[in-house]
């Protein structure tokens, strides 16, 4: 593993949605990498989840945006770490490309890439699941339900 | 000792950043609770210098605080 794609602290938020074009730029880059012979790609999409009132009274709204905010600082740190770790586990992976909204993101909006590439399918496919899960698990960011009739609730990944 | 808030709990507190004295992080739990109403109702965690601390661990003011309701990125 190079030092370059071990240490360097890659900032992952972008403002507002990701764009799927954005994507397909994403995976035109690595035409180059002659030595990839695998993309994995996960995308997260916001919900519109419905959302019941209490005792069922109001009627049900549904979540129609999320407004994310993070603590930068430590969310880019443990980025770094988990990104460290995951080049240790899967020491064939070329790269990892991880992105994150911050702002309001409308449902049906992409919100989240993690985008690993590897000469074979095995390690891109296991290290794209295994960062997701530490993402949602460790990075401090928080989402703020915007519901359709313009209350709020605070998202909790559980 | 400045404590950043995110999420719900700057929501609550009506502000993102509180200035409160505590000599640990049990007596800084107990110094926002009077601060922020509803908040020991709340799960949070502490983090010192960007990382969580679990335990009651002392502070010496120069730490950078920050308190952080459930995360939800994803």
């Amino acid at each position: 593993m190079s030092q370059e794609k071990k240490h360097k602290v890659k900032d992952i938020f972008v403002e507002g949605p990701i764009d799927p074009a954005f994507v397909g730029t994403s995976i035109a880059k690595h035409a180059t990498r002659m030595d990839i012979g695998a993309h994995e790609i996960f995308l997260g999409q916001v919900r519109a989840d419905p959302v019941v009132g209490a005792h069922h009274d109001p009627p049900a709204t549904t979540v129609s945006a999320i407004e994310y905010t993070a603590y930068r600082e430590m969310a880019l740190e443990r980025m770094t770490v988990i990104r460290e770790e995951a080049f240790t586990k899967w020491p064939s992976m070329t790269c990892l490309h991880v992105h994150h909204s911050l702002g309001i993101i409308p449902a049906g909006q992409l919100c989240f890439m993690v985008f690993a590439s590897a000469p074979h399918r095995i390690a891109a496919r296991e290290a794209v699941a295994w960062v997701v899960d530490r993402i949602k698990a460790e990075l401090p960011i928080f989402g703020r339900e915007v519901l359709s009739d313009s209350t709020h609730l605070w998202k909790t990944n559980l | 000792m400045n404590v950043l808030l995110f999420g719900m709990i700057a929501e609550k507190a009506g502000a993102d950043q509180l200035s409160v004295e505590a000599s640990s992080t049990g007596e800084l739990r107990r110094s926002l609770a009077a601060y922020i109403s509803g908040l020991d109702q709340l799960s949070y965690a502490i983090a010192v210098d960007r990382r969580i601390v679990h335990q009651d661990v002392p502070l010496t003011g120069s730490e950078e605080i920050a308190v952080l309701p459930p995360f939800a990125g994803g």
